[in-house]
């Protein structure tokens, strides 16, 4: 009897999800919560009104949207016909082949493949394998990293613009000293950074270790992150510690952006997200202050980790044609010149230098700078696990627990079981 | 019998067959290779320590402090409900709400307890909590111990309760010391409760997640991560579900085997 019923119960459920109305389109997109995906849930209800169509958000928290997308994706339910996707998840979903090949659709549309005016560094992003291969998705918003900085605090002290890591030592310790024992005991710290495990902590030391001369993997893919270079760099992080506020083998972006907008912290590495908030009287105790630069070299010159939001169609979307068509709509100039008004980086050039834009956006031509000669994080489906396993020794390092060269040591084994499990 | 099925049965199986799977570039290799790598995972067994040590500390403080307060507000002393209905508070506030609250108060800089210690004069520039990897761990004790102490004393509060008066008026007849009636009167027919609440606290000990994640997400590098978080971490960040199958049953069967082991030994003792 109760089976009966389950059973009845499952068979009405399911026939009135099948009985929608056929005749209006339909497209569901997933997207991440917070300004990136706001601005792309507010296109979406441009475009409904504009075609007609029904489109149907999903919103994750960032922290939840990679296994809801991949799980989704794996279990072939065509669920979504566009995702968001962080870069560095890109090539987990390439390598799974749960994406669509984005050329043979453009060129239905009649384009033979996305226009020149789009960014190299985000475009090779969005190919697998990187830079050469297939085009499976389109950037939509084109962060890169910038070095801030206290204009004030280095004018004050007479020092030039950062250009090189040394700089940046000499900077922190000239103003930490100078700058302790303020009147009302106002305290700044010549940097902060943060070494939380994960994410943080990684992208915190990939810019000093490139800038080093430091290499993830040799030619061969073999792990080579204790090089003579990547053990430096990581002591120069650890040496930069020490002009960092307590606590930042705990930090994560938040910490490090209370401590600018509080003018506890004169310098550090940071998204350009964080940008607005500095010009807000709300928040910030330090505005017209701050100055946003390319990241300082050292043996190499600087180069910043990009971080772009890209879209994608999933292989069993069952709206291809409508969800490729809503995709260029999307990341069209046009439409991403209002992603920028709504607070996101364009990955166009032609945007980055747009006037009415860069009027309102004054670090855009440093964006645009750190944006073209950027780096990404290496490209292997396996970097979750290795970006864990790099940041836990990483984070080790700068809490004290291992000396640099411990750290480096153990975490290249640690890739090193990863690579070979994969393989 | 079909709901049990397809919600506990079929899943259960089905996380079997993936624990005994590893996918490898040539395809699916079945066997217990999942289950070996656990032996050469320095991950796994640091979060196994980390599991226990956070466990015993807690369960240890949450016991004697828990016990101690029952005590006490078993007694008439004045305001008793007042005291019991505020203990109560931190019990009923979701985790998540217990974790972000004292993540903020932890916070070396801007948090509220160093603040307060500022204003006494003490020194806090090492007092780093969640970002030393001395310190992480005892702050993730402590919040866990602030929290669910109350449950401990609720349940030995109702044990206490209901211990009848007759035995404790014939320890007194007998001229027993107070500590005489609590070692041989009451801590004997507390026994049930005290069962009862070192079997909830452990279990649940042993699989904690929220709080942790919250206050340090397993760090600083790897201080405080417990087993529970690697497995999260293994099967939605890394999409190992095997192995973290896998890992899960070893903690099952762990949490299997100090269970009956408590069971055991409260019961062997009532027997004599």
């Amino acid at each position: 009897m109760r089976l009966t019923l389950s059973l009845i119960l499952v068979s009405l459920v399911l026939l009135a999800s099948c009985t929608g109305n056929p005749q209006r389109k339909q497209l569901t997109l997933a997207v991440v919560s917070g300004v990136e995906g706001e601005a792309l849930k507010q296109a979406a209800r441009d475009y409904e009104t504009l075609k007609n169509v029904h489109i149907e958000i999903a919103e994750f928290p960032y922290s939840n949207l990679f296994e809801k997308e991949l799980i989704d994706l794996k279990a072939r339910t065509g669920a979504y016909d566009l995702i968001m996707l962080d870069d560095p998840w890109f090539p987990r979903f390439a390598h799974e082949q749960v994406l669509t090949d984005l050329t043979p659709l453009l060129q239905k549309h009649g384009q033979s493949g996305p226009d020149s005016d789009f960014i190299q560094t985000s475009l090779a992003l969005c190919r697998h394998p990187y830079q050469t291969g297939a085009l499976f998705a389109l950037p939509y918003v084109g962060n890169s990293q910038l070095f801030f900085y206290r204009k004030d605090l280095f004018e004050k002290y007479l020092m030039k613009p950062p250009a090189t890591w040394n700089d940046v030592r000499t900077a922190a310790k000239t103003i930490q000293e100078k700058e302790s024992a303020g009147a009302n005991g106002e305290h700044v710290y010549g940097y902060v950074m943060r070494a939380a495990q994960g994410n943080a902590a990684v992208a915190d030391f990939m810019p000093i270790f490139w800038a080093f001369g430091g290499e993830m993997f040799d030619a061969n893919g073999k792990p080579t992150v204790n090089s003579p270079e990547g053990i430096a760099a990581l002591e120069f992080m650890v040496e930069l510690g020490k002009y960092s506020p307590p606590g930042y083998p705990s930090f994560n972006a938040d910490d490090v952006g209370a401590h600018l907008l509080q003018g506890t912290a004169a310098m550090s590495i940071n998204w350009p997200a964080w940008i607005s908030s500095f010009g807000d009287p709300s928040k910030s105790k330090v505005i017209g202050k701050m100055e946003f630069t390319t990241l300082p070299g050292a043996q190499k010159s600087g180069q910043a980790e990009i971080g772009n939001w890209l879209i994608a169609i999933p292989r069993d979307s069952l709206n291809g044609d409508q969800a490729i068509e809503f995709l260029v709509w999307a990341t069209s100039a046009e439409q991403m010149k209002r992603s920028a008004q709504r607070g996101n980086p364009p990955t166009r050039k032609s945007l980055f230098q747009d006037p009415e834009l860069v009027a309102k956006n004054p670090a855009y031509p440093a964006q645009l700078r750190s944006l073209e000669s950027s780096r990404p994080r290496p490209r292997t489906p396996y970097w979750n696990e290795i970006e864990n396993a790099f940041g836990i020794f990483l984070s080790k390092a700068n809490s004290g627990e291992l000396s640099p060269a411990d750290a480096m040591n153990q975490a290249n084994a640690e890739i090193e079981k990863i690579l070979q499990r994969a393989n | 019998m079909a709901v049990l099925l397809t919600l506990s049965i079929y899943p259960l199986f089905y996380s079997v067959t993936i624990s005994l799977q590893q996918h490898t570039a040539e395809g699916v290799r079945w066997g217990l290779g999942n289950f070996a790598r656990l032996f050469s995972d320095n991950f796994f067994v640091a979060a196994l320590a980390h599991t226990f040590v956070y466990a015993v500390a807690a369960l240890t403080c949450e016991f004697l402090i828990g016990l101690g307060l029952a005590l006490l507000l078993n007694n008439q002393i004045r305001a008793r409900s007042v005291f019991r209905a505020s203990l109560l508070i931190p019990m009923m506030l979701p985790t998540v709400v217990v974790g972000v609250v004292w993540r903020l108060m932890l916070n070396p800089n801007f948090g509220a307890i160093n603040g307060t210690l500022k204003q006494f004069g003490i020194n806090t520039e090492s007092l780093t909590w969640t970002a030393s990897p001395k310190l992480a761990m005892l702050s993730v004790i402590a919040v866990d111990v602030w929290q669910w102490t109350p449950f401990v004393f609720l349940v030995l509060l109702a044990g206490l309760q209901a211990i009848p008066q007759e035995p404790y008026e014939a320890a007194l007849i007998d001229g027993s010391s107070r500590w005489q009636t609590f070692w041989h009167v009451t801590l004997p027919l507390l026994k049930p409760s005290i069962l009862i609440v070192l079997l909830l606290r452990t279990m649940d000990l042993l699989r904690v997640f929220d709080q942790i994640f919250i206050l340090t997400e397993g760090g600083p590098g790897f201080a405080t991560e417990t087993i529970s978080l690697y497995i999260y971490r293994t099967a939605f960040r890394f999409f190992d579900f095997g192995y973290a199958a896998a890992m899960s049953f070893v903690l099952l069967a762990l949490t299997n085997v100090i269970s009956a082991m408590y069971i055991k030994f409260l019961q062997a003792k009532e027997s004599i």
